[in-house]
């Protein structure tokens, strides 16, 4: 089957410039200084708190303060994490077609009996496997870690690994489409500039959900999320990130004790999800109504 | 290579007992924006055949032969391969491909890259183990299949995309400048090969503007020049249209030309020498007759062999002209 075919090569491809021997190496550089720092911290912090609990405890028990502090350390990882996986899928799908048009290396494949629908699926398929790979590996590795150093337990892992590859899907298939109608620079441009307008977008939305709340704001948050929504889909998955006792502890002290600027302590909104689980497929038709129109 | 015999190669248009075509192009027009790439070109050429396609830089040449490979889409007209829309997958695993600028992905080796080609046109693991290592020697690579691609030279790379071009053994070959990076060795072998790909009853579509490469192999040409096909016919009839005689003399002057001008037309004045396109070589007796009656010295009075170069020359000049 062609589409096999192709995502194999892709696969080869990636092997053969080393691509997946950097990725190896940077993420266990990643892992391990995490590990350090989080250890490091959580220990350091635990000796304070607990040499210091028969003085003075305040409010909130030194167990709380601990599990605040494992949970921002965690969603701060985590953060890096989706911001690592998010640049390598859009750089992974800006250069998925065009660079390859543009030399017309494509040509004598696009010639063989394939059609375009099953070379750009095959592309698309090839690298959403390898960055899926790379985000349950990487966030698996952190809270992991987490578990081991600190007892920590994310609300619902699973669901915030699923939302993270979710949120990388988005950002590849979207720079897909733009690899196969545009050059690869101008795609390049235009991907970074989207990326960072809908993490932009994910602040505004967060500075106007800050009590009392700005409703013009939160709207224009929205809006960015639903252009392209990767940030608002990692904000879904940070919910899940957060412990169980640490959200009803929030609820309890009125839920403005934590405020998590990269992340979010709601869910992410159905009507949101829906949408980010349509776009991948919708850039996906797209790219392909494009590209079997496209001349080469 | 074996092969079938080219007899068993030729289909036949079903009710008609005509055979099917191995490229037909009716009225087949191209526009890129405001710029006309094709002007409704009409061309067919039949299986087994070995055809050149010829015309100067930015003739339209290369779109055309992308039509044919489903690369670029007609604005107007049709085009098909073997009686199918080259858009059909099935139509293009009959086709072989040389790109003109043979760019192909320089991290994969040679071994890699036509197995890849291979997996794509059907060829099982079987058809490929034994088809691989014998297209590789074909051109003249054998023991280097195993460097990337990126390591090779430019005569290298174009070899190897002549063996992608073969290698799922194809029905008709489309060779885009095919000898443009070789040396007069390598020109030499892809002589040999297109020869033998017509032996073999495989269809030959060549693009080139080297005139002579054209001239060795190829049976029947067509000449376009700006998106048009300014001529078309079997190589021996094209060069053979008009017949030249070429005068020397000891002057030249307007009354010579006026005396000349009567046995036919002056084509060229190059000092005292006149090149005059005749109907017959049969004026030559009574021209010599008239130039030496009125005086002047004949010195020679050769009959000309006109090249495709001639005409490829007079052709494409006088579309400049207009």
């Amino acid at each position: 089957m062609n589409l096999l075919v192709v995502a194999r090569w892709t696969v080869l491809e990636a092997r053969r410039r080393r691509l997946l021997l950097a990725g190896v190496v940077l993420s266990i550089a990643f892992v391990v200084v995490f590990a350090l720092a989080f250890s490091l911290l959580y220990h350091s912090q635990e000796r304070n708190l607990l040499g210091a609990q028969a003085g003075d405890s305040g409010p909130v028990s030194p167990r709380e303060q601990l599990l605040v502090l494992s949970t921002i350390l965690v969603v701060l990882g985590l953060y890096g994490v989706q911001f690592l996986a998010a640049l390598l899928g859009l750089f992974l799908g800006v250069a998925s077609v065009s660079p390859e048009v543009d030399s017309g290396a494509l040509h004598a494949v696009l010639a063989r009996p394939i059609s375009r629908l099953d070379y750009l699926l095959g592309r698309f398929l090839a690298l959403a496997g390898m960055l899926t790979v790379y985000v349950v590996v990487m966030s698996g590795s952190l809270l992991l870690t987490a578990r081991v150093v600190a007892g920590y337990e994310a609300g619902d892992a699973t669901r915030a690994v699923g939302l993270m590859i979710l949120e990388v899907l988005v950002l590849l298939a979207v720079s897909v489409l733009g690899s196969s109608v545009l050059p690869t620079l101008t795609n390049g441009v235009i991907m970074l500039a989207l990326f960072g307008l809908a993490w932009l977008g994910g602040i505004v939305g967060f500075i106007g959900s800050i009590p009392p709340g700005n409703e013009l704001l939160a709207n224009l948050g929205t809006a960015v999320g639903l252009l392209l929504p990767a940030d608002a889909v990692w904000r879904g998955a940070s919910y899940h990130v957060l412990p169980s006792g640490l959200l009803i502890a929030s609820s309890v002290a009125g839920g403005a004790d934590l405020e998590l600027p990269f992340g979010s302590t709601t869910p992410i909104a159905p009507a949101l999800l829906a949408w980010a689980v349509a776009y991948p497929t919708l850039c996906l038709g797209l790219a392909v109504a494009c590209f079997r129109r496209r001349d080469l | 290579m074996s092969r079938t015999a080219s007899a068993d190669r030729k289909e036949r248009v079903a009710g008609t007992g005509q055979p099917v075509p191995a490229i037909a192009m009716s009225a087949v027009h191209k526009a890129f924006g405001d710029r006309v790439a094709l002007h409704g070109l009409t061309l067919e050429v039949g299986a087994g055949e070995v055809f050149g396609f010829l015309g100067p830089n930015g003739a339209g040449k290369t779109t055309a032969m992308k039509i044919l490979l489903g690369l670029v889409r007609p604005t107007g007209g049709e085009a098909l391969v073997f009686g199918r829309p080259p858009s059909d997958p099935a139509a293009r695993r009959r086709l072989g491909y040389l790109p003109e600028h043979f760019r192909f992905q320089e991290w994969a080796t040679g071994v890699e890259l036509l197995d890849f080609h291979g997996r794509l046109s059907g060829l099982g693991r079987a058809e490929r183990a034994e088809r691989i290592p014998e297209v590789l020697e074909r051109v003249g690579l054998t023991g280097r299949g195993g460097e990337r691609v990126r390591r090779y030279s430019k005569g290298m790379t174009q070899r190897l995309g002549l063996a992608l071009a073969i290698l799922h053994r194809p029905d008709l070959v489309l060779l885009d400048e095919p000898t443009s990076a070789l040396d007069p060795v390598g020109r030499r072998d892809v002589r040999e090969l297109v020869r033998e790909l017509a032996a073999d009853g495989v269809t030959v579509f060549l693009n080139s503007h080297l005139l002579t490469e054209v001239e060795a192999v190829c049976e029947r040409v067509a000449i376009v020049n700006q998106g048009r096909m300014v001529a078309s016919g079997r190589l021996d009839d094209l060069a053979d249209g008009v017949t030249q005689l070429r005068i020397l003399l000891d002057r030249v002057d307007r009354d010579l030309l006026a005396l000349v001008a009567r046995h036919g037309d002056v084509a060229r004045v190059e000092g005292t020498a006149v090149t005059l396109a005749v109907a017959t070589l049969d004026v030559a007796p009574d021209l010599a007759a008239a130039v030496v009656g009125a005086g002047y010295r004949l010195y020679g009075l050769v009959p000309v062999q006109r090249s495709l170069e001639d005409v490829f020359v007079d052709l494409v000049g006088e579309v400049h002209e207009q």
